[in-house]
C-alpha cells in the first residue's frame, strides 16, 4: 500500500526520526545539565553585578534603588502571607465550630448515626471564564 | 483527470490554510476556554474556589478538584465537547475545582505547608459547608497530586472519601533536564527566582521544551499540513495556548521542591516534611487511584509508577494508560478511557441516588 503522507511529510518524519533522539540524548547528559546551569548562574551573577553598580550610583544621590524596592515588595510579600495564614486559620476555626454546631442541630438517624445536614448555601459570586 | 481532481484538491486545501493561518496570525478567532458555568464561592489571596454549576447533582459526596502550581487550570475544561468537568458534572458530579491564580511577590513566600495545611483544608470545609456534605473526594491533578497527596499524608483525619491523584511525580530522578539541572547541574533556585522571587514561567516553559527538543518544530510542521481543518486549528489553538501559558511558581515552594522532592527524592526515600513536622506517604489509607500515562514526557511513566507501592492504603488501584501528559484529561483518550474509569472509581467510592 503506497503511503498516504506527502514526499515533504516523509521526508521530514525520517529526519525526525534520525535526530529527535539524538537531541533527546543530548539533553540527558550530565554535561547539558552542568552547562545550563553554569548559563543560569552567570546570567544571575551578572545581573547582580549590574544592580549593584546601579543601585551604587542612585545612592550616590540619596534616592532608592530597584533593589531597594524589590526588598520593600518582599517584606510586603511576606507579611501579605502571615496575614493570609492568619485569616485561614481563623477560617479553619470558624469553619469546625459551624461543622459542630451543625452536627449538634441535626436530629440522629433511627440507627443512631448522625442525621444527613442540609445544604448551606453561601455567597456565591459569577466566576470570570 | 485524476491529476485535475489532486491540483483541484491542493488549490482548495492551499486556500483553507491561507484562510486559517491569517486567523491564527492575527488572532481574529480565539477559543474560547473554561467556558462551564461556574461560581467562586471561596477566595483567599490570589486563590479561589470554583463550584461548576450543575442542576442534575446525583452523586455524594462532593467532588474537589486540586489544580497544579505551575500550570492554568482550564485544561480540565478546555472546550465545550472536550471537557474533564464536563463530563463529571454529566455524570452526575458536584464538582469543585482549587485553582491557585497567578502568584506575585506577595506569593513569593509561600511554602508548601501554606497549600497542604491552609488552602487545601479550608477549601475542603467550604466544600463541605456549601454541599452539606461529611466527606469530600479530593483529587489532584499534576503538581496537585503531590499536594493532595502531603495534605492526605500529614492530616489522616481529613474528612476525605477516597483520593485520586492524575500524572503526579513522586520519583524525581526521571524528570529529565528539568530537573537535573538542580540535581547534577547543581543549580541553586535563587539564581533563577524572578524580580518577585518566584521562579518565572519562561523557565518552566524552557525546562519543558528541553524535555522534547524537536517537539517544536514537529508541532509546526504538523499544523501546516493540516492547517486547513478547523476543527485541528481550533484544537492546536487551545492546546498550544496552554502548553505555553504557565504561571510562576512561588519561590519558597519551589525551593522545598527543589531540596525536598528533586534533591532528597523525599517521596521515595520517605523523607518528607510539611511544616516542620515529618510527613510519611504509609499515612494515606483512604481509597486511592493512581492514573498514570505510559507516553506522558512531562511526568513520565518511570516517575509516576513507584507511588501505588508508597501508600498505605489497602484500597488502591492503578490506572496505566496508553496517553501523553495532557491526554489523560483531553482528547479521545480521555473521552473513552480515562474519564469513565475515574468516573467509575469515584462512584463506587459515592452514593448515587437514582
Amino acid at each position: 500500500m503506497p503511503d498516504p503522507r506527502p514526499l515533504w511529510r516523509q521526508a521530514f518524519d525520517s529526519a525526525e526520526k534520525f535526530v529527535g533522539p539524538k537531541l533527546e540524548s543530548v539533553v540527558r547528559t550530565d554535561e547539558f545539565a552542568r552547562v545550563t546551569a553554569l548559563s543560569f548562574q552567570a546570567q544571575a551573577a551578572l545581573t547582580r553585578r549590574l544592580n549593584g553598580v546601579t543601585a551604587k550610583l542612585w545612592h550616590l544621590v540619596n534616592l532608592p534603588a530597584g533593589t531597594d524596592v524589590l526588598r520593600l515588595r518582599a517584606q510586603v510579600g511576606a507579611l501579605d502571607r502571615e496575614v493570609r495564614r492568619l485569616t485561614l486559620r481563623l477560617e479553619q476555626e470558624q469553619q469546625a465550630h459551624r461543622v459542630e454546631e451543625r452536627t449538634d442541630d441535626a436530629p440522629d438517624q433511627p440507627d443512631g448515626r448522625p442525621g444527613p445536614h442540609p445544604p448551606r448555601g453561601g455567597t456565591q459570586r459569577a466566576a470570570d471564564s | 483527470m485524476a491529476v485535475l481532481d489532486r491540483i483541484r484538491h491542493e488549490v482548495e486545501r492551499n486556500a483553507l490554510r491561507t484562510r486559517n493561518g491569517i486567523r491564527l496570525a492575527t488572532g481574529t478567532e480565539r477559543v474560547g476556554v473554561g467556558q462551564t458555568p461556574k461560581d467562586v464561592v471561596w477566595r483567599a489571596g490570589r486563590c479561589e474556589l470554583w463550584h461548576y454549576r450543575n442542576p442534575n447533582v446525583t452523586v455524594s459526596p462532593p467532588l474537589l478538584i486540586v489544580f497544579s502550581l505551575v500550570s492554568r487550570s482550564y485544561i480540565l475544561d478546555l472546550t465545550p465537547g472536550n471537557s474533564f468537568v464536563e463530563r463529571l458534572l454529566a455524570a452526575g458530579f458536584d464538582v469543585y475545582l482549587l485553582d491557585w491564580g497567578v502568584p506575585d511577590e506577595r506569593d513569593a513566600q509561600n511554602r508548601l505547608e501554606d497549600y497542604v495545611d491552609g488552602y487545601i483544608p479550608t477549601a475542603i470545609e467550604r466544600v463541605r459547608e456549601l454541599s452539606g456534605a461529611d466527606e469530600v473526594n479530593l483529587l489532584g491533578y499534576c503538581f496537585g497530586g503531590v499536594l493532595t497527596l502531603l495534605h492526605a499524608a500529614h492530616h489522616p483525619e481529613s474528612p476525605l472519601r477516597s483520593l485520586t491523584v492524575m500524572a503526579t511525580p513522586v520519583d524525581f530522578r526521571h524528570m529529565g533536564p528539568l530537573g537535573e539541572v538542580f540535581t547534577t547541574g547543581g543549580l541553586e533556585i535563587d539564581s533563577v527566582l524572578d524580580e518577585n522571587g518566584n521562579l518565572p514561567p519562561r523557565i518552566i516553559l524552557q525546562g519543558f521544551r528541553a524535555l522534547t527538543p524537536i517537539a517544536e518544530v514537529t508541532r509546526y510542521v504538523n499544523l501546516w499540513e493540516k492547517l486547513w481543518s478547523d476543527q485541528y486549528v481550533a484544537a492546536y489553538q487551545a492546546m498550544t495556548s496552554w502548553s505555553t501559558d504557565h504561571i510562576p511558581f512561588p519561590g519558597a515552594a519551589a525551593r522545598e521542591t527543589v531540596d525536598m522532592l528533586l534533591r532528597d527524592n523525599g517521596m521515595i526515600n520517605d523523607r518528607l516534611s510539611v511544616g516542620g513536622d515529618p510527613v510519611h506517604l504509609a499515612d494515606v489509607t483512604l481509597p486511592f487511584l493512581s492514573v498514570l500515562a505510559a507516553r506522558d514526557h512531562i511526568v513520565p511513566e518511570a516517575a509516576a509508577s513507584p507511588l501505588i507501592d508508597l501508600v498505605g492504603s489497602v484500597d488502591k488501584h492503578e490506572l496505566r494508560l496508553d496517553a501523553g501528559h495532557i491526554g489523560l484529561v483531553v482528547g479521545r483518550t480521555a473521552a473513552k478511557t480515562t474519564v469513565p474509569k475515574i468516573i467509575e472509581f469515584l462512584l463506587t467510592r459515592s452514593e448515587v441516588a437514582r
